[in-house]
């Protein structure tokens, strides 16, 4: 079994005080498993950011533990191993991008030539090479990021958490993100993301877990959270395909073996992988005339797995935000 | 953790180069020293640049030879330039450079990156309130540098006792930054700490104003206690004079041995029978007595206010205390004055310079830095607690 970068567990956190307490996480249990980009996702208030600063110790938990690298949560030496973004990071307008690098790695304690190669070195990752000596107060927003996610990894961490890494960076900037980020995973690190774009984490997540309402609702692989809702897709040329396959429907409205089938417009939707169970239904349409324009196997999306598990509840967030916190 | 403690001092240090306050004070320290080099003395009097003044435009004599050029300057460095310039204007200018220090650092996007380090938040906080002292050290260690070269070149006596302006500036200075820490950690808003820091200091003003007049009063009136105590005796011992020669003029008649002394003696109102002033003199000197219980009430009171409060005042006279020898400059002012009246009231005003200027040094360092340490004490348990 892969040893976890990070796991917790039963994890609570409620905010504020008299009258206005808010329960911002609600039990959170999880694992994140080393070497593998883990995308951590859910609506605007469902508490990732409140679990990303448990983790890195900005904010303290009210109940439930777990460990970061193996130990325990809360203990300071092992932030010298694990890099952070913040949403919306403020980086100090006062210095180049160059001296905030530098600034991070001397909080990490890394020697003065260790923080002056190690701020070549990703100056060149990120491409802000040639903006190194200018004010970080002068910078574009994905300048801004960039710069951002350099600093979190200036200590090499074994570990790097981004909260929102691509938020308000250009699509180039996107794709290069994305590349630094898989060439991490590449050299055997962790990345941990916190995002509500399922499209960037769809293109380079391992694994994912979904938040809603302060828990964690559901949590895997893509592939394993969407094996089972692959699908057949039937494009035909007339409004009304059920009608060409009822024949083959059963009284409870499915095939004779039990798979589901659906229709919406011009288009049939067979819940099966099994290319054989499908043959009859192609049969059916072309007997009574129809003609069939496409047919492809249908892989859910990350939006349409989020969808799913948020849908039984579509009241927006956990809770309200809350005063000296950001359960966001 | 010295390469942390280094990288935020460094950090702090730039971001004060960043804002234009630091220079714009920087230049006005330069300015206020080039002033100073511009006012000379010589055997006829104080000059400014080329203009000569005449020796008695002050009311006192003022040459070089009753007023050494080096005292001269050394003089204005403490009576001017500390309590005017360091103690108020670069002070004030020192908490709106430093004032949005905590609630930036603690601003949602910048305190996550840091905490995130393996960097405790009580040192986090304390190396930032020592990057606020910064702005101090190098402001007055720049000012202090000038002076000193201007006292050692303009006034021939190189005084390095001008250098404790450094510390005392400094120390006085970081009573006031604990309050707007821990008002910025409060309110989170640079405004606010920096507004409430200011009215704080106007209460600790309004206090040590009271203390200085309370003290005043009190000294004013145990001198007129003292010179009216004087005056009732010398009335008695008139009166019993004039009582005991009618009684050896009458004894005298009789042919009786004239008398040494009354034996009893003279009753109050036998006295007051002989002088007419003698009566309403006790009634004043009783009055005095009365007025200076009520003053000295006074006088504890907001003595023990300030106990409780920073002593930015004395803390800043610690200087002229320390740097200027106050025996050679009373001797410019002449002497005692021969009203009694008048030197009653010389006597209160001397009496409430040497109460307020002598107050013990723990009192004044001791309580303030205690005073200090709470305030940054409840800043840190704040900052401690908090979920950012």
């Amino acid at each position: 079994m892969t040893e976890a970068v990070v796991s917790v567990q039963d994890i609570h956190k409620k905010y504020g005080g008299l009258g206005r307490k808010v329960h911002a996480l609600r039990g959170v249990t999880m694992e994140v498993p080393r070497g593998s980009i883990f995308g951590l996702l859910g609506p605007n208030g469902a508490g990732k950011s409140t679990l990303v600063k448990i983790l890195i110790t900005a904010v303290k938990r009210s109940g439930g533990g777990g460990t970061l690298l193996g130990k325990p949560i809360g203990n300071k030496d092992v932030l010298s191993r694990v890099g952070y973004l913040p949403e919306h990071h403020n980086m100090p307008k006062h210095l180049t991008g160059r001296q905030v690098i530098e600034f991070f790695g001397a909080m990490t304690k890394m020697s003065r030539a260790d923080r002056k190669r190690r701020a070549g070195e990703l100056l060149e990752l990120v491409r802000m090479s040639d903006w190194h000596n200018k004010k970080v107060g002068g910078y574009s927003k994905g300048m801004r990021q960039r710069i951002g996610i350099a600093q979190a990894l200036v200590a090499d961490p074994d570990l790097v958490i981004l909260d929102e890494p691509t938020d308000g960076v250009d699509p180039v900037g996107r794709r290069d993100i994305r590349r630094v980020l898989q060439a991490m995973r590449d050299d055997g690190r962790t990345v941990f993301i916190n995002s509500h774009l399922l499209g960037e984490l769809e293109m380079v997540c391992d694994t994912v877990a979904i938040m809603h309402k302060g828990q964690v609702v559901s949590m895997g692989s893509i592939e394993s959270l969407t094996t089972g809702m692959l699908r057949y897709e039937i494009e035909v040329d007339q409004s009304e395909p059920m009608s060409l396959v009822s024949s083959l429907l059963n009284e409870k409205g499915t095939l004779r073996g039990g798979e589901t089938i659906e229709a919406d417009k011009n288009r049939l939707w067979i819940g099966t992988t099994e290319a054989a169970t499908i043959q009859p239904v192609i049969d059916a349409i072309r007997a009574k005339g129809g003609m069939i324009k496409e047919l492809r196997t249908h892989r859910p999306s990350l939006e349409d797995l989020f969808m799913q598990a948020v849908a039984e509840d579509d009241s927006p967030g956990a809770a309200p935000r809350a005063k000296g916190g950001s359960p966001s | 953790m010295i390469i942390q403690t280094m990288a935020l001092l460094v950090d702090a240090y730039r971001e004060l180069c960043a804002k234009k306050l630091f220079w714009i004070t920087m230049v006005l320290s330069v300015l206020v020293v080039a002033a100073f080099a511009m006012v000379g003395i010589n055997e006829k009097g104080l000059t400014f640049l080329w203009f000569q003044m005449p020796a008695d435009a002050f009311g006192v004599p003022l040459t070089s030879e009753t007023l050494p050029p080096g005292l001269l300057y050394l003089t204005m460095f403490s009576s001017l330039a500390v309590p005017y310039w360091l103690s108020w204007i670069a002070i004030i200018l020192g908490l709106v450079s430093t004032a949005g220090m905590i609630p930036d650092l603690i601003q949602s996007g910048t305190i996550e990156a840091v905490l995130s380090r393996p960097i405790g938040r009580i040192r986090l906080l304390l190396t930032k309130f020592a990057g606020g002292l910064l702005f101090m050290t190098l402001q007055v260690g720049v000012f202090s540098l000038l002076a000193f070269l201007v006292i050692g070149i303009r006034g021939g006596a190189w005084a390095f006792e001008v250098f404790l302006a450094v510390p005392i500036v400094v120390l006085m200075f970081s009573y006031l930054f604990a309050i707007c820490v821990l008002l910025g950690m409060i309110t989170r808003s640079t405004i606010a700490a920096l507004l409430l820091t200011v009215l704080i200091w106007m209460v600790i003003f309004i206090v040590n104003m009271g203390d200085a007049i309370a003290v005043s009063i009190h000294e004013n009136i145990r001198a007129q206690e003292r010179v009216q105590v004087a005056r009732v005796e010398r009335m008695e011992r008139n009166a019993t004079q004039v009582l005991l020669e009618e009684r050896n003029t009458e004894r005298a008649d009789q042919g009786l041995e004239p008398l040494e002394s009354l034996d009893p003696p003279p009753t109050a109102d036998e006295l007051e029978g002989k002088d007419v002033r003698l009566a309403s003199n006790k009634l004043e000197l009783e009055e005095l007595r009365s007025g200076e219980k009520l003053a000295n009430r006074w006088r504890q009171g907001i003595y023990a206010a300030k106990t409780l409060l920073p002593k930015t005042q004395e803390t800043i006279n610690l200087l002229e205390r320390w740097t200027v020898d106050r025996e050679a400059l009373q001797q410019i002012g002449g002497g005692p004055s021969d009203d009694e009246d008048q030197r009653a009231m010389e006597e209160g005003q001397q009496a409430t310079a040497d109460e307020l200027g002598n107050r013990p040094l723990w009192w004044i360092l001791g309580t303030s830095l205690l005073f200090e340490a709470i305030v940054l004490g409840l800043a840190a348990f704040m900052f401690k607690r908090r979920d950012f």
